[in-house]
């Protein structure tokens, strides 16, 4: 290293690297206010915080809403919280993960899959608000199907007002159909005319083609056909109370006489007979080749393959429809029926609303927030397009679907009308941990012999009784 | 530096030559076909996110897209706000790459050339911290971040990451290789450790820390599972987090824009690994000439 | 970097392989100074870990004794947790299959990157070689949560692209994630497509710094083809083999990201591992105390079989 070159270099060096160092400093102190979250609007001031299940685009679509809300309430000031999850129990993880950390929100919309989680250990009833405005409400209720409502009363108590839900109705895909030379089946189809139909169907169409495709998940696997069959995987019972609320909103409903102050699963049912039969048709379909295997939750690959016509059936609710649209499907490539008829033909369904966690700080204004969510004028600023299904009759109208089809739209909510024994999916406090026994054990049970669908029930039985083992 | 082959062939008779030469063609059409196992998948993800998603399946899949079709693309940039993920990724990433270099070119150096009592059973408990599954410490941690009023910030991610066993390990493997007796012309000069570690080592071992660096980047650019637990407001979240979010409720989410999305956010790591890779082959091949 | 010819591990002897310094004025400030200078150099590496994992291993032991809900305040349960997490058919099917998932998963990782090392090493043309490095290190850069979005669909039962290979050839299609052997291959699969690069560089690292004049020398011994790399490849790459086959170990017995995004566990508990046991018990059973317990249990068996590769080691690693 001669002398002046080594000293140059040298010095090259270190004014690189301290040019290097400097930056790194500087960017770190720029950056200072993105590091601490600082610039993250609303925190930790005393806005109400609402958390949705969504994307950024989903909460600028509430922006609306809270600018609307800020017109009848310019006093309370609101946040609405995206998080971004692939179902709801990752959702559910991180409210809990928030709860955890202390900055709860002081709403959550929660789904069926954990409105008894948070009816028991976050939530806050809205009982007491119901009564004091319930003048307001009565428009509400006359709009809203009670199904849905009693799908989140929880010993006796309301905790979420339904906003959005969807029930499994059968979706086909009107190419596969004609060509095997059927027209759209009856309403009261059965599960035998099902069967006949993919038959019909599978001769028909080329080889890659699947009549019936579903997943392996709570909400429209295996559950439509266990309701179909007037059974379920867990035993259902109702628990007392509620008669404020249903003679008070629904006094006149036809279906008075069924509601209750809640659903409870309490005890596993994995071993009736009922269960076996109807795990049994599904393992027929799937071993004739009727019917998918089905893949673990998911059903990313559904829209396209479905709208690519390769696939017949598929279990989906209002849901589905905007999905659809943006595939390029019209109304002439697809419509929607009612699930097959078995020993009845009660429909199995989810629905979504807004829950005031017992953290809130100020309940009364969080309850403004839910009353006005539950507005007309509000549900239509959330949901222009059928990317879900309204829980207000009144909005499931010609004009939602106009553009998008199905052409039977009217499906979606008679399923309410027409069968008033819906009900939810089964999803007690421990949703999580049964939602995993459940699924658990579904693909073996149909993907092989009678002897391996008794071994899968049996161990499901068993799966169950360890989730459900610690009573809240 | 010739190799054995070409000092033999040019003794050998032509046979021996021809018959190096199949072996050669052999091996060549054997790592062709292992590329193409590797790489496949990942053409398959790029064109398909290349075509409308009533075409995702079709076979035989038309692996060269004819009509690309970026509408996927732009569905991306609409339903996530990509800038803000890169930033946040970039951010974490960047600052975690950094701070491991640093820490790790120290404690490396420590562990390799300087001598204290209780060295040997000090970097066991380092490597020791390996053994530990984040999952088992993810919990006590978010407490502490909670605890020092740090939840739901980037800096909750960078800060527990920057101290790094594997990275210690490493340099420490580095340095080792650099001889000793460095220190002592540097002693002679009169260098203090601190200089001579700042002058003579530490330039040395820049290929090794450009490979630290550069796995640092690798990892934790992908990282999926602290982010999730660790940050709850959209604005703070990562690349991974926010692709996950294209898959829609329910799964609704178009394929092609899920797979989209997943070329997009292999472009940033792609562009470090090209950068990264001439320091990457250097730094294993130091001193060899291969 | 030459990881054929070092020790790879801290064994704790100052066993003078490698000279450190002895300063040549030993004053009394020279003195002090080399007393407190290493722990500078350590300070932000030993103190970080200390915070952010020896504390929290602390309080996840302490934390397995206890029942804790994360919403309600934790109550003493002793050892009941360890009790009943031993006694869990889920976490012992977890656990079974997290070491046949490790030995599988493992050999095949090493054998292919080990494999493709050497025959990337041997004689090609510069660019071929770069390119190949470069390709089979490329899955690495991916996240395992990406990579398995897009394997999912290649391995569909009824439109997957890899059933569509296998037909041509005559293979019907095999029920990959419908099954749980079918799940479990896809997993491994997926797992090693997107790992065996690193072992690879490892490889590439360890058989680069090997001198061409010891291949010289067993070559006039008579040792070419697979007696040179039998007799004289591995042995050399012994110490580089242990690095990797501790790290691919380490590493595959921690899987999470592949079967979460790729099966969630299923069929049944097919693919359910220990560190995907610890989650769901923690976020989803909302058992944190429990999950704590199977953490312990884990960490404790990772360090065992470390523990026991060194001593392996010893028996078949060669340094020079």
């Amino acid at each position: 290293m001669s002398g002046t070159n080594g000293a140059l270099r040298e010095f090259t060096r270190r004014s690189a690297l301290t040019a290097l160092g400097a930056g790194i400093v500087g960017v770190t102190a720029a950056s200072w206010p993105r590091l601490t979250g600082a610039d993250i609007p609303g925190r930790g001031d005393n806005s109400l915080s609402i958390a949705i299940m969504g994307t950024a685009a989903d909460a600028e679509a509430r922006q609306k809403v809270i600018d609307a809300f800020a017109k009848v309430h310019p006093e309370i000031k609101v946040k609405v919280q995206a998080i971004q999850a692939v179902d709801w129990k990752d959702f559910f993880t991180k409210i809990l993960t928030m709860v955890a950390a202390g900055t709860p929100p002081d709403v959550v919309y929660v789904a069926t899959e954990g409105a008894q989680l948070f009816a028991e250990k976050l939530a806050h009833p809205l009982d007491e608000y119901l009564r004091r405005d319930a003048d307001h409400m009565r428009e509400y209720f006359e709009d809203v199907h009670p199904s849905l409502v009693e799908a989140f009363m929880y010993k006796g108590s309301l905790f979420q007002l339904p906003i959005d839900w969807n029930a499994a109705n059968m979706y086909y895909n009107t190419t596969a159909l004609t060509k095997a030379g059927l027209e759209r089946p009856s309403d009261n189809w059965t599960h035998t005319d099902f069967r006949s139909t993919l038959a019909a169907m599978k001769k028909a169409n080329p080889k890659d083609f699947t009549p019936y495709y579903w997943t392996n998940r709570l909400f429209g696997g295996v559950v439509p056909w266990l309701y179909a069959n007037d059974t379920s995987f867990l035993k259902e019972t109702k628990s007392p109370g509620g008669e404020w609320l249903w003679d008070g909103f629904y006094a006149n409903d036809p279906s008075r006489s069924l509601r209750s102050g809640g659903y409870q699963w309490l005890e596993p049912n994995a071993d009736d007979p009922r269960v076996f039969e109807s795990f049994d048709y599904l393992r027929g379909l799937v071993k004739d080749g009727l019917g998918v295997r089905p893949e673990e939750g998911g059903g990313n690959s559904l829209i396209g393959l479905f709208a690519s016509n390769r696939i017949g059936t598929t279990p989906a609710g209002g849901y589905w429809v905007q999905g659809l649209h943006e595939a390029g499907m019209t109304e002439n490539d697809f419509d929607v029926q009612f699930f097959p008829k078995w020993r009845t033909q009660r429909h199995q369904f989810g629905t979504a609303g807004y829950a005031i966690m017992k953290t809130a700080k100020d309940k009364d204004a969080a309850w403004e927030w839910v009353k006005f969510s539950s507005s007309r004028e509000a549900m239509q600023i959330v949901f222009p397009t059928p990317n879900t299904t309204p829980a207000r009759r009144s909005m499931a109208n010609q004009q939602l679907y106009a553009g998008t089809g199905p052409r039977n739209w009217k499906v979606f909510y008679d399923t309410l009308d027409r069968f008033p024994t819906t009900g939810p999916i089964p999803a007690p406090p421990q949703q999580a941990s049964v939602e995993t026994a459940l699924m658990k054990n579904v693909s073996l049970a149909v993907s092989g012999d009678e002897r391996q669908l008794k071994d899968a029930l049996s161990s499901m039985q068993r799966d169950l009784e360890l989730a459900l083992r610690r009573q809240p | 530096m010739t190799t054995i082959q070409e000092r033999v062939t040019t003794t050998a008779p032509v046979v021996k030559r021809k018959k190096r030469d199949w072996s050669v063609a052999i091996r060549v059409v054997v790592l062709l076909i292992a590329s193409v196992f590797v790489l496949g998948p990942v053409l398959w993800t790029l064109s398909t996110s290349l075509r409308p998603p009533s075409e995702s399946f079709q076979l035989p899949p038309a692996f060269l897209p004819l009509n690309p079709d970026l509408t996927s693309y732009e569905q991306v940039f609409k339903q996530l706000n990509i800038v803000a993920l890169v930033v946040n990724s970039a951010l974490v990433t960047g600052l975690i790459a950094v701070g491991q270099m640093i820490t790790a070119a120290l404690a490396g150096y420590a562990f390799a050339h300087l001598k204290f009592r209780g060295r040997g059973a000090l970097f066991s408990i380092v490597l020791a911290t390996m053994m530990v599954p984040a999952q088992v410490t993810i919990v006590p941690v978010f407490m502490l971040i909670r605890g020092v009023g740090l939840s739901d910030t980037l800096l909750a991610l960078i800060i527990p990451a920057i101290p790094t066993a594997f990275g210690t390990f490493l340099m420490r493997q580095y340095f080792m290789g650099l001889p000793g007796e460095l220190a002592e012309a540097a002693a002679i000069d009169g260098a203090s450790p601190w200089r001579t570690f700042r002058s003579v080592y530490a330039p040395l071992a820049m290929p090794g820390l450009a490979i630290v660096g550069i796995l640092a980047f690798n990892f934790h650019w992908n990282e999926f599972f602290r982010p999730l637990i660790m940050t709850i407001s959209e604005q703070n979240f990562t690349l991974p987090l926010g692709l996950v979010s294209l898959q829609g409720n329910l799964g609704t989410g178009s394929i092609s824009v899920v797979l989209a999305g997943v070329v997009l956010s292999m472009i940033p790591a792609l562009v470090v690994f090209m950068f990264g890779q001439r320091a990457l082959q250097d730094g294993l091949t130091a001193g060899t000439g291969k | 970097m030459s990881t054929a010819t070092s020790t790879p591990t801290g064994t704790g002897s100052e066993s003078g392989r490698k000279p450190t310094h002895k300063y040549a004025q030993p004053s009394k400030r020279g003195r002090m100074q080399q007393r407190w200078l290493p722990w500078a150099f350590l300070a932000p590496t030993i103190v970080g870990m200390g915070i952010f994992t020896l504390l929290p291993i602390v309080a996840s032991i302490a934390l397995a004794f206890f029942r804790w809900d994360i919403i309600s305040a934790p109550t003493f349960v002793g050892f009941d947790n360890f009790a009943e997490v031993v006694q869990d058919p889920t976490v012992r099917v977890s656990f079974l299959n997290t070491i046949v998932f490790v030995i599988v998963a493992v050999a095949l990782q090493l054998g292919l990157a080990l494999g493709l090392a050497i025959m990337v090493q041997e004689k090609l043309p510069a660019w071929l070689r770069v390119f190949f490095r470069s390709a089979f290190f490329f899955p690495l850069i991916l996240s395992a949560a990406s990579v398995s979005i897009f394997m999912r669909y290649l391995f569909n039962e009824q439109f997957g692209v890899v059933n569509w290979l296998l037909s041509i050839v005559g293979i019907p299609a095999v029920p990959w994630l419908t099954t749980p052997t079918g799940s479990a291959a896809v997993v491994i699969l997926v797992y090693v497509w997107q790992n065996f690069g690193f072992s690879f560089l490892l490889f590439i690292g360890g058989l680069a710094s090997i001198p061409v004049e010891t291949y010289e020398a067993a070559s006039i011994d008579g040792a070419t083809g697979w007696r040179k790399h039998w007799f004289v490849t591995l042995p050399l790459l012994s110490p580089t083999t242990l690095v990797a086959s501790v790290m691919a170990i380490i590493n595959a017995l921690q899987v999470f990201d592949q079967p979460y995004v790729l099966t969630r566990g299923g069929p049944g508990d097919s693919t359910r591992t220990a560190v995907m046991v610890i989650f769901e018990s923690a976020f989803q059973r909302l058992e944190f105390g429990q999950a704590s317990a199977i953490g312990v249990i884990l960490t404790l068996i990772i360090m065992a079989i470390t523990a026991a590769q060194f001593r392996l080691s010893k028996r078949f690693v060669f340094y020079q």
